[in-house]
């Protein structure tokens, strides 16, 4: 048993390198997506200090527009652009009906109207939609399919999916944009001027219900990336909801407001669930992928309460 | 302001009746690299009004978060009572007698005036959980019996019309009227008021120096407080430790306090 | 104009200190009991009993539970699904190792299982506030729910599993199991709830309820008060989680008759935290609204198009539901973040004071 546990995994990392490496790219891929969805809710919760648990849905929402727009006879860029606009809409819809009428309220309060949110877009895109899975137009967006099989040592084989590169590409410069939006244009010094305070940023004339528009608009925009690139690996469907919670450990392990931290804790996630459950999921019956991120998050907070960028929290009275 | 200080100050300080209750031996405390409190050392007689004061960040709110375990100094002893007392956790200073209130007041938002004060009485009530599921019978009997020591210093704050009322929707004096209650209700040994007149008009002022000056001589209460208000502390205290940049500067009755030099420097501001 | 309470003096402490101070309330709760207890059975049909009445008293249970931790204790969790879950499945393992136990006793024994796994997983509340707490439950949540999937165990190592609830009698009557009739199921459901209410409203307004509000209200003065935070808060855990688990166990046993690890799954988490949040945060009575709101409203949604004449498909309906459901929940927040607890509160003002607005 303490073989089994200790010793044996490694051993198989060790003979099978080919097969290690093959799932360091998987997880690298799925903490990559993670990560977008932790950036959607970290520009949300650093611009209004909502946890913004319809991310998830938005992300569903966004990839189904597409491909509904797509298959009503739509041609796929025009169908890109017209989803845009729709995740416009949508972020002028939101700040006006849900975030401005809910200014200053609890945390639970504010998470709770998310929530709320999160059933009535779920209820919204079922209704124009229809509930069952769709296929993603990959190809008709020019991004690549196919893979790339890479010979390893002299026995092995990794392969790569042409869209996880992809999607890899495009969350890297999407990260870098954001970087330099937020850091070079007037609108991203007064996004970070409400960030630190929302009271001092109105009164040097700041509106903050542009800046909270203007952050879901991008929440959106993100959405829509990474819903694009889960709907390319699996379908677009309502299923895709359950990888929102995933971006939950993500957050706890890279902080509630840094970009950076969404990152890294994506891939620390992405790696660690996708070792664990190939190489110590057996053990106890498989599966444990559905629980073992948020362990990890756990046992992180015991140690850190404050996330991984966090400064020391010195408490007051 | 004199005129409300009727009853004479016993003379305390130097007094060979009066024990120790507390004393502060060489104190460090730093955040980080950040010095809060630097090698503070000063003693609390039994029964006597203590006043610690000095500018803006001087260290003084720190000081009493060491005093009731909040912080922990990395360096000197804190002996309570004739004991050195080792290093441990808030709710342990609470059961050994230290009540305090704050700064900024510090109530059960959610609570009305009178559950507030009750919660003061949290270490003295003891029935455990199922009698509190039954209630009828011994859990009610404790709660009455406690009730009626609440009413008492309901009483004595004179603030019985606002019994029911939920702290939140109280004016700021009246707050800190009840936070003074709460910590009251613990039947403390020391009370440690940090700002208690922070904000106040002058009609509220004189009524808190009042409550203030009651419980030090009815209850016989010692008390270590902070204030600002040079006229309150001089009038009110026995003896007074002025700290700055978390030094101790200067020591003693408030008349010798007064007059000291370094004193006047620390307030007036003198090139160093 | 009749909701007045002058000329109802209080002698005594004890009077004052009464869950319910004034006279009308007490008559009004009477009246309350008196249509669940007589009114209802005697009136009311299977369907009625069954598919609302049942399930209404399930979910104010388990809302009370929660409200507990969150409402009183402050203490987010979003693993009430799991928990109930526990106190199901344990309740089905009690059946099966005693087999000739009352079952009423095993399903409030199972309540003390959900209550120590409760317990292990509040541990973490020490060090973590907040949204981050949150997380941590849903590690509960997933974990546990991986646990009834994996752990063959747990359901008897069934092909389908699924628990499955055998029939159990009390005094020659059928009430557990596909057998007993909605009216059985019903007594005992409402026995237990309404038990468990009263016995938490005691806890609530004393020594040990004052507690978790103070812990709830500020942490750090309450520990300055000689309040132990870990102590409280684990106890808070325990017992939110005893009554979640009563209510998982009453759930399976009494209502629906068979239960799957789906059952138990985080939709049925945020459901219970919906009923909380709207019902009102710290309030007992606001559990039972909104456990009303939240199962009833879904209902009635459905029942609306057919009742009109309108012909739209199931699914539409189904999809239409979740949209003005959505939009409520939203709408009422704005409306009154405080929940229905706080409106009815203003509404017995407004009566008080009546004619006069205040």
């Amino acid at each position: 048993m303490l073989y089994d546990i200790f010793v044996d995994p490694f051993v198989q990392m060790y003979q099978m390198p080919d097969f290690f490496l093959q799932v360091l790219w998987e997880g690298f891929v799925a903490g990559i997506l993670y990560a977008l969805i932790a950036l959607g809710f970290v520009l949300i919760f650093k611009a209004s200090g909502v946890f913004n648990f319809a991310q998830g849905i938005m992300v569903v929402f966004a990839g189904l527009t597409l491909v509904g727009l797509h298959e009503n006879g739509v041609p796929a860029f025009l169908a890109l652009i017209l989803t845009i606009g729709v995740m416009g809409v949508l972020a002028y819809g939101i700040e006006r009906v849900v975030m401005r009428p809910l200014v200053n309220q609890p945390d639970i309060i504010l998470l709770m109207a998310t929530i709320g949110l999160t059933y009535f877009l779920i209820g919204f895109g079922e209704l124009i939609f229809g509930g069952e899975p769709k296929r993603m137009i990959t190809e008709e967006l020019g991004l690549p399919t196919g893979s790339t099989a890479f010979e390893f040592g002299e026995r092995g084989l990794v392969i790569l999916q042409h869209i996880d590169i992809a999607a890899a590409v495009i969350a890297i410069l999407m990260v870098t944009a954001l970087g330099i939006f937020f850091n070079k244009t007037r609108i991203g010094r007064a996004l970070r001027a409400v960030a630190d305070d929302h009271q001092a940023a109105l009164s040097v004339g700041i509106s903050l219900n542009q800046i909270w528009a203007i952050v879901w608009f991008a929440a959106g925009l993100v959405a829509l990336a990474t819903g694009i690139m889960w709907g390319a690996r699996s379908d677009v469907s309502f299923a895709l909801e359950i990888i929102a919670f995933k971006a939950l450990p993500v957050l706890i392990l890279g902080g509630f407001t840094s970009i950076p931290g969404a990152i890294i804790g994506g891939l620390i996630i992405g790696f660690g669930e996708k070792i664990a459950e190939l190489y110590w999921g057996g053990l106890v019956g498989g599966g444990i992928e559905s629980w073992f991120a948020y362990i990890i998050a756990l046992i992180f907070l015991l140690f850190r309460p404050q996330g991984l960028f966090g400064e020391k929290i010195i408490e007051r009275v | 302001m004199n005129a409300y200080v009727g009853a004479e100050k016993l003379p305390v300080a130097g007094d060979p009746e009066r024990e120790e209750l507390l004393r502060v031996d060489n104190v460090s405390l730093s955040f980080g690299g950040v010095k809060a409190i630097t090698d503070i050392s000063f003693d609390i007689l039994k029964g006597e009004i203590r006043a610690i004061i000095g500018p803006n960040g001087a260290g003084k709110t720190s000081m009493l978060n060491v005093i009731n375990g909040f912080y922990h100094p990395q360096e000197g002893t804190i002996t309570w009572q004739g004991k050195v007392r080792r290093k441990m956790k808030p709710y342990e200073a609470a059961s050994q007698g230290i009540a305090r209130t704050f700064q900024n007041v510090a109530l059960f938002k959610g609570m009305t005036t009178l559950d507030n004060i009750m919660s003061g009485r949290s270490l003295k009530m003891h029935k455990n959980f199922f009698w509190q599921l039954l209630w009828r019978g011994p859990a009610e009997r404790e709660e009455i019996e406690h009730r009626r020591k609440v009413e008492d210093i309901i009483d004595f704050l004179e603030i019985q019309a606002i019994r029911k009322t939920p702290v939140g929707r109280l004016p700021y004096g009246l707050q800190k009227r009840v936070e003074l209650g709460r910590a009251l209700a613990m039947e403390p040994d020391l009370l440690l008021l940090d700002e208690p007149m922070a904000g106040m008009n002058l009609e509220e002022k004189e009524d808190m120096s009042r409550f203030i000056i009651d419980v030090n001589q009815e209850f016989g209460t010692t008390i270590a407080l902070i204030e600002h208000d040079m006229g309150v502390v001089m009038d009110l205290s026995d003896r007074v430790v002025v700290l700055d940049y978390g030094k101790k500067i200067a020591d003693g009755p408030p008349e010798e306090v007064q007059a000291s030099q370094a004193v006047i420097d620390a307030y007036l501001g003198v090139s160093h | 104009m009749f909701y007045r309470e002058a000329g109802q003096f209080k002698t005594s402490y004890e009077k004052d200190q009464a869950l319910f101070p004034i006279r009308q309330d007490k008559i009004g709760l009477g009246v309350i009991l008196l249509i669940a207890f007589v009114v209802i059975p005697l009136t009311a049909n299977d369907f009625f009993l069954a598919s609302i009445m049942i399930p209404f008293l399930v979910f104010s249970l388990a809302a009370i539970g929660l409200n507990v931790l969150t409402g009183f204790c402050g203490q987010l969790s979003l693993g009430t699904g799991a928990f109930m879950g526990v106190g199901a499945y344990a309740a089905y393992k009690l059946t099966t190792i005693f087999p000739d136990v009352n079952v009423i006793l095993l399903v409030l024994t199972s309540g003390i299982f959900s209550a120590i796994v409760g317990a292990i997983f509040g541990l973490p509340s020490l060090r973590i506030k907040g949204l981050y707490l949150a997380v941590t439950t849903l590690a509960a949540q997933f974990f546990l729910e991986w646990c009834f999937i994996r752990i063959g165990w747990l359901y008897n190592y069934n092909a389908s599993g699924a628990i499955e609830i055998p029939t159990r009698e009390m005094l020659g009557v059928v009430i557990s199991g596909a057998e007993a009739t909605p009216l059985a199921r019903y007594f005992v459901v409402l026995s237990i709830t309404v038990v468990i209410a009263f016995l938490i409203s005691n806890v609530l307004r004393g020594r040990i309820g004052r507690s978790w509000m103070m812990i709830r209200d500020m942490d750090i003065a309450a520990e300055l008060m000689g309040i132990r935070p870990l102590q409280t808060k684990l106890m808070a855990f325990a017992v939110s989680s005893y009554i979640c688990g009563v209510a998982g166990a009453m759930m399976v046993f009494f209502w629906l008759n068979a239960a799957e690890p789906s059952s138990y799954s985080i939709t049925l988490s945020f459901q219970i935290l919906f009923m909380v949040i709207l019902g009102g945060l710290g309030s007992v009575g606001g559990a039972f609204m909104g456990a009303a709101f939240i199962w009833i409203l879904p209902i009635v949604l459905r029942a609306i198009p057919s009742m009109l004449g309108v012909d739209i498909g199931a699914e539409t309906v189904e999809h239409l539901a979740f949209m003005v459901i959505g939009a409520l929940i939203i709408f009422f927040l704005i409306v009154e973040p405080h929940g229905f607890a706080r409106l009815w509160q203003i509404a017995k003002q407004k009566l008080r004071v009546w004619p006069f607005p205040y």
